[in-house]
């Protein structure tokens, strides 16, 4: 054991090495447009989003508001897209003609005009499958996608992934604040005048996150257009598979200029950190600023948009150790006066009751949690997803 | 020698003298002017003394009782005027010779500790051979040859071995050569009477009475001093420092290099050549060497003349030589002798050792991470003889103690050799290399990384005449690395990679007269490389085979070089070396339309060449030229100019030299890399030659340096001359080295102030770097300062510490920030515009010998230390990576702390 102790110093030394840097290099404004997002041809939304390059030290996304963005085709059609919010610009159902090319056309406040190349509209087959497997690191999303045309060659991917949780305890109570010459004075009290129902908008809510890693692929190597890529993976303690989990997975086609593109941006952003890293590169696109030669950040590519969801509960998954996860919520007990929880559980909520008066049905003493143990909205909505089972 | 008034002197000339305080040389010197008589003694075993004494003239026997007796020095004279000094009474002096009759026997006194009795045995011995007048060639030849030539072997007398970079050199005049590595030498002397000197690093220096009639040869075995440590005679080196025309050469003998401390404990020889000036290293994970500006790939690196790919174990932390078969390693920066050539920076020549010719001996070591046995003994005895060794790791301990990511890496290594080495006749020796090396590793991944070289060549020595011989030498070389994945068995793969390399090469040397000597040869390469084979890993892979045909090529040269004496002072070697590379099918090569940027569109064509037609044609000479100039014995200015062309190229855009990189060699497409050189140096060596300095300035030019298009694909691309860049270099430099290889305290202290910028500037190559305007290089590191000591407080105990700063190496730092792809990212822009913070680090270590006995069995010995004394967390790379959307700085360091280690070395017998 000794032995081992000494072992394990010794790596600490040897690898325990990575420190937090800031860089003390003040960077130059920069504010290079950034334009995201691909030409939908089929029949869903077409999503640009544009903004801004901001300082090394920010960390805050400078969204580029009152554009004009416009989808034109070679054959001088033009689609106007509307910002729907600060940067976020949109429009539906374009279902455009596969035979001819489209390209972006943007005009900024200040005046600059932004052209991206031409780019033709690319097949995209339909997502096979969104399988899973339990590997040790957790359980693991897999896309399946084939083309029998052998055709499409490079993909990329993103999610969005919801799950429905549940808080650790239910609530039947409530505190009730009085104001009268001694200050604030608490209590709790029911929730519910029946007493025994708890408060469910407090109890069942749903979390969303968007996937924030670069995620392609290629079959330019393989024999045939066959993909089978991890593209997520839930680690084993989460909290994701408590209840019920959907992942919806949106696929693109992608000319290998995008495809190089992003695998440039991927590896000068996600790629680093090992021994042997490349050097990181400039990136260039195909958007061009036509009034100035600043450089422009985005390549803009033109295909129908694939999607498949699917939901997983944990009963799917029996093997896997999701009950791991133990969140962190110490109950108490606290005594109904103002004084007691005004010390003891000014920073926790009520759950249920201790003791109670058989005669007045007054509560006596309650048990309180931590907030986040109690009311579910603090770590996500209450609203339930139109598209949830 | 001048002739004398008097003929014969004898024991009642008469001298006198009047001199105060002065040491035993100029105390003989002064009676050496006065007489006829000639002094002979060790100055070592004398020890320091310090004379006093006057007189008008006296008998010179009174007067040597006077000096010596009260100094406990004995005397002798023998019947032909020569004095012999010693501080012990002379015993059993029963040599064949009847020189010396006089001399009164004596026993030994009685010494405690047996291998100062050895030792003693030795220095009288040795001093009875110096006093036999050898006799060499015919004396009834009475021809009008005044210039002799003396040839033969130096050898160690214990094991012999050959020594090699002896000094052979006469004082009067000043003539001198310095032993091969096989320890040969040849001389051109005067007809007459000398005194021969040989002296040689750890060895005792050797004097011979010699008498040339006409060419002949003799063979010198020398003695070395059994405690290597009480002493380490350098005066060969130190002399040829000043003496020798070469500059911008290192030697480092496996001593000097076993005493610096390194990581674990590991003698690495690559890590000591990174002290060096010139010398750097882009970071402790890599044993990469940038030399004088030059990339990594700008080295040959040479193990008995084999070409070794990839000198590194463990993914480069330590170097793939194994300390215990190395004699000694030699650097040339600046002046490249001719018969080296094909890479634009330098030719790090690494020598192995030969076995021991008298009896089995070998060694074993244990450290934290390898281990080693080496065995060594005579085939035939003193003709042949085998020297086998081999170390392995242990490492995959390491990450089992590792964090949960880390826990299913493993990194595997072992290197072997074989030395053979065959004496046939006197004139014909054979000398067999075998060496192999394998390394297999896999960090957090599945993905698997394997590679390894493989070296064979024989080596035929002839001597034709005292003044011709010759070294022919046939090879093969190579090098190859293999990379695996099985995570998904839809897309498992294996990528593999080699190169492999056969060569011959003849060098013939002659020896004019004293004046002039010649070296000149012919060297031929003939490559075979294949650039990638991507194939399917198991039934269910749908991996598409890819197969980049194999390039081959033939590199030739012819070279010449002069070594002209032109007067005692000034001294010059000339020497072109005229090379020719061929670029043969099959294969197919792409044509691109000249001024538009080479792109996989723009392809015109793609013309096939069958088996054996001749593509392409590079070739140009290459010239060599050294000049010396003495100022006086201990300084001299030295001036060089050197042109190389390197027609193989690795392609590798990681900062560190990476496992996975390629080589490429020139075709059409890539033309061959060109770099000439000029320097100017100053030496001088103080306190009586034990303290080295010198003082070198460099320029260079670089041309057709390969730099990376944003976003290269280097591995499996079909088209690699899309993506590489032709780059116009320039590197300066001034470095300064002060040296001190004898005495207690040893070491040295360099300096280097140096740049290395590169432009891209062409509009037609498709994307111009940095505005078109001159960037650092990756290893622009412009201060370097290093420190080396060695303190010895006794024969079995010794500290040593050294010391590094330089300024941090050029970064690529992101400029601003971005979302995309639901997380914030970097913005790159302008290569090499920052650098990480400064390096410094401190390592110190204690040598623990074990008891000195001559002939016990076992000698242990002890290494301990601590790498990186101070702890500091040296950067080795800053990157900024995106993580849960957010942008995340870090400095990562290699060896972040301070790093014990403990080495056990056993030598048996």
């Amino acid at each position: 054991m000794k032995k081992r102790i000494i072992y394990s110093l010794f790596i600490l030394t040897l690898w325990g090495c990575k420190e937090k840097y800031i860089s003390p290099v003040i960077s130059p404004n920069t504010g290079y447009l950034v334009v995201e997002g691909i030409i939908n041809s089929g029949a869903g939304e077409t999503n640009i989003t544009l903004s801004r390059t901001v300082a090394l030290s920010s960390n805050a996304i400078n969204y580029e508001g009152g554009a004009k963005v416009n989808v034109e085709g070679d054959d001088n059609s033009l689609y106007p897209l509307s910002e729907i919010s600060k940067g976020h610009y949109t429009v539906a159902k374009l279902n455009l003609n596969a035979t001819k090319k489209y390209r972006i056309n943007i005009a900024t406040l200040d005046g600059k005009k932004y052209l991206s190349d031409f780019a033709s509209v690319k097949s995209n087959p339909a997502i096979d499958s969104i399988n899973y497997k339990t590997e040790t690191q957790g359980l693991q999303f897999y896309v399946d996608t084939h083309d029998p045309t052998n055709n499409t060659k490079y993909y990329q991917w993103d999610y969005t992934e919801t799950w429905e949780f549940h808080s650790t305890y239910r609530t039947y109570l409530k505190y009730k604040i009085v104001n009268n010459s001694k200050g604030q004075q608490y209590s709790v009290v029911f929730s519910d005048s029946t007493r025994f129902s708890w408060d469910m908008g407090q109890y069942t809510c749903w979390k969303t996150e968007n996937s924030s890693s670069i995620l392609t692929g290629t079959t330019a190597t393989m024999s045939s257009d066959i993909i089978h890529l991890p593209i997520h993976s839930i680690p084993p303690a989460s909290w994701k598979l408590g209840v019920l989990y959907s992942i919806n997975v949106r696929q693109y086609s992608l000319s290998k200029g995008r495809y190089e593109f992003l695998q440039r941006m991927k590896k000068n952003t996600e790629g680093t950190g090992s021994i042997f890293d490349a050097q990181p590169s400039e990136l260039s696109g195909n958007i061009h600023c036509t009034t100035s030669s600043e450089p422009v950040i985005g390549y803009i590519d033109v295909c129908p948009v694939q999607e498949k969801r699917i939901f997983v509960n944990p009963y799917q998954v029996p093997d896997w150790a999701y009950w791991l996860y133990k969140p962190d919520c110490p109950e108490i007990a606290v005594t109904n006066n103002s004084d007691s929880i005004q010390i003891k559980a000014i920073t926790l909520l009520p759950t249920n009751y201790k003791d109670i008066n058989p005669m007045t049905g007054a509560i006596i003493s309650f048990f309180a949690a931590p907030p986040d143990c109690v009311d579910c909205r603090l770590r996500g909505t209450n609203i339930k997803p139109t598209f949830w089972k | 020698m001048a002739s004398k008034s008097f003929a014969q002197s004898d024991t009642t000339s008469k001298i006198s003298l009047d001199v105060n305080k002065v040491s035993l040389n100029s105390l003989v010197e002064k009676i050496e002017s006065q007489t006829y008589f000639h002094f002979y003694y060790d100055s070592i075993s004398l020890g320091e003394v310090s004379i006093t004494y006057q007189t008008t003239p006296k008998k010179i026997n009174t007067a040597l009782a006077e000096i010596f007796t009260p100094l406990g020095i004995q005397y002798y004279f023998d019947h032909q005027n020569n004095i012999f000094l010693t501080k012990s009474k002379l015993l059993g002096l029963s040599i064949n010779d009847n020189f010396f009759t006089g001399i009164k026997q004596t026993t030994l006194h009685t010494i405690k500790d047996l291998a100062f009795e050895a030792e003693e045995i030795g220095n009288i011995q040795e001093a009875l051979v110096d006093k036999k007048v050898y006799e060499i060639g015919d004396k009834s030849l009475t021809g009008t040859q005044n210039i002799i030539a003396l040839a033969g072997f130096i050898k160690d007398n214990k094991t012999g071995e050959p020594v090699g970079g002896a000094s052979v050199y006469i004082d009067k005049p000043r003539i001198g050569v310095t032993t091969d590595q096989y320890g040969f030498y040849s001389i051109s002397l005067p007809k007459g009477r000398h005194i021969l000197n040989i002296q040689s690093i750890g060895m005792r220096d050797v004097k011979r009475q010699i008498v040339l009639y006409s060419n002949g040869n003799m063979d010198v075995d020398l003695q070395g001093s059994i405690m290597s440590l009480k002493r380490v005679v350098i005066s060969s080196q130190k002399i040829s420092n000043v003496r020798g025309t070469q500059m911008g050469v290192q030697k480092l003998d496996i001593k000097t290099v076993k005493q610096v401390p390194v990581v674990f404990g590991e003698a690495d020889i690559l890590r000591v050549v990174t002290t060096l000036p010139g010398v750097k290293t882009v970071g402790e994970a890599s044993t990469g060497l940038n030399v004088r500006g030059g990339s990594s790939d700008q080295n040959l690196i040479l193990f008995n003349d084999a070409t070794i790919y990839n000198p590194a174990h463990f993914f480069g932390m330590f170097s793939a030589f194994n300390p215990e078969l190395i004699n000694s390693v030699e650097l040339y920066k600046a002046s490249i002798p001719a018969n080296y050539g094909g890479r634009l920076s330098s030719v790090l020549d690494i020598t192995s050792r030969e076995g021991n010719k008298k009896e089995f001996t070998g060694s074993a070591g244990i450290g934290l991470l390898t281990s080693r046995v080496n065995v060594e003994g005579p085939l035939v005895k003193d003709k042949s003889s085998f020297i086998l060794g081999g170390r392995t790791t242990y490492s995959n301990w390491l990450f089992n103690y590792l964090p949960e990511d880390y826990k299913n890496g493993r990194a595997d290594f072992y290197d072997l050799n074989l030395i053979v080495n065959h004496q046939i006749d006197k004139n014909n020796t054979l000398y067999f290399t075998g060496y192999i090396s394998n390394d297999h590793f896999n960090l957090n991944s599945d993905t698997a990384y394997g590679y390894g070289n493989k070296n064979l060549s024989v080596k035929w020595k002839h001597i034709y005449t005292t003044k011709l011989n010759s070294l022919i030498t046939v090879g093969n070389d190579n090098y190859n690395y293999a990379i695996n994945s099985q995570k998904l068995p839809l897309s498992a793969y294996q990528l593999s990679f080699s190169i492999n390399q056969s060569y011959f090469k003849a060098h013939f040397n002659y020896n004019i007269n004293s004046k002039h000597s010649i070296d000149y040869g012919v060297n031929s390469i003939y490559y075979s490389l294949n650039p990638g084979n991507y194939t399917p890993l198991g039934a269910q892979s749908l991996i598409k085979p890819d197969i980049i045909p194999t390039e081959q090529a033939l590199e030739s040269a012819l070279y010449a070089s002069e070594h002209y004496t032109i007067t005692s002072a000034l001294k010059l070697d000339a020497g072109i070396r005229f090379s020719v590379f061929n670029v043969l099918g099959p294969q197919s090569i792409n044509e691109y339309p000249a001024g538009i940027p080479r792109t996989e569109e723009n392809i015109l064509r793609s013309v096939n060449y069958t088996s054996g037609a001749v593509i392409k044609t590079y070739g140009g000479p290459e010239y060599r030229l050294a000049l010396r100039y003495v100022i006086d014995e201990t300084f001299s200015l030295k001036a060089s100019y050197n042109t190389q062309r390197q027609y193989i190229h690795s392609l590798s855009n990681t900062t560190a030299m990476a496992p996975t990189d390629v080589w490429k060699l020139s075709d059409p497409n890539i033309k061959p890399q060109i770099g000439d050189q000029i320097s100017f140096g100053l030496y001088k060596n103080l306190k009586s030659n034990t303290i080295e300095t010198s003082l070198e300035v460099y320029y260079k030019n670089i041309e057709n340096y390969l730099d990376y298009k944003s976003g290269a694909k280097l591995v499996m691309n079909h088209h690699i001359e899309t993506d590489v860049i032709g780059t116009k270099g320039k590197a300066y430099g001034v470095e300064f080295l002060v040296k001190k290889l004898s005495g207690k305290l040893n070491g040295w202290i360099s300096y280097t102030w140096s740049r290395i910028l590169l432009r891209m500037n062409d509009p037609t190559a498709g994307e111009i770097i940095n505005k078109g305007e001159f960037y650092p290089g990756n290893y622009d590191k412009p201060n370097d300062v290093t420190l080396i000591a060695n303190y010895r407080f006794s024969h079995r105990f010794s500290i040593s510490m050294n010391g590094n700063y330089s300024t941090g190496r050029p970064i690529t730092l992101p400029i601003g920030l971005f979302s995309y792809g639901g997380s914030m990212r970097t913005l790159y822009a302008d290569r090499n515009a920052y650098r990480i913070p400064d390096y410094f680090r401190t390592d110190f270590s204690m040598n623990i010998e074990g008891n000195h006995k001559v002939n016990q069995v076992f000698h242990n010995s002890w290494s301990i230390g601590v790498y990186n004394l101070t702890g500091r967390k040296n950067p080795y790379s800053i990157y900024y990576v995106s993580e849960n959307g957010m942008v995340n700085g870090y400095k990562l360091s290699i060896f972040g702390n301070a790093i014990p280690y403990i080495n056990l070395n056993i030598k048996f017998k």
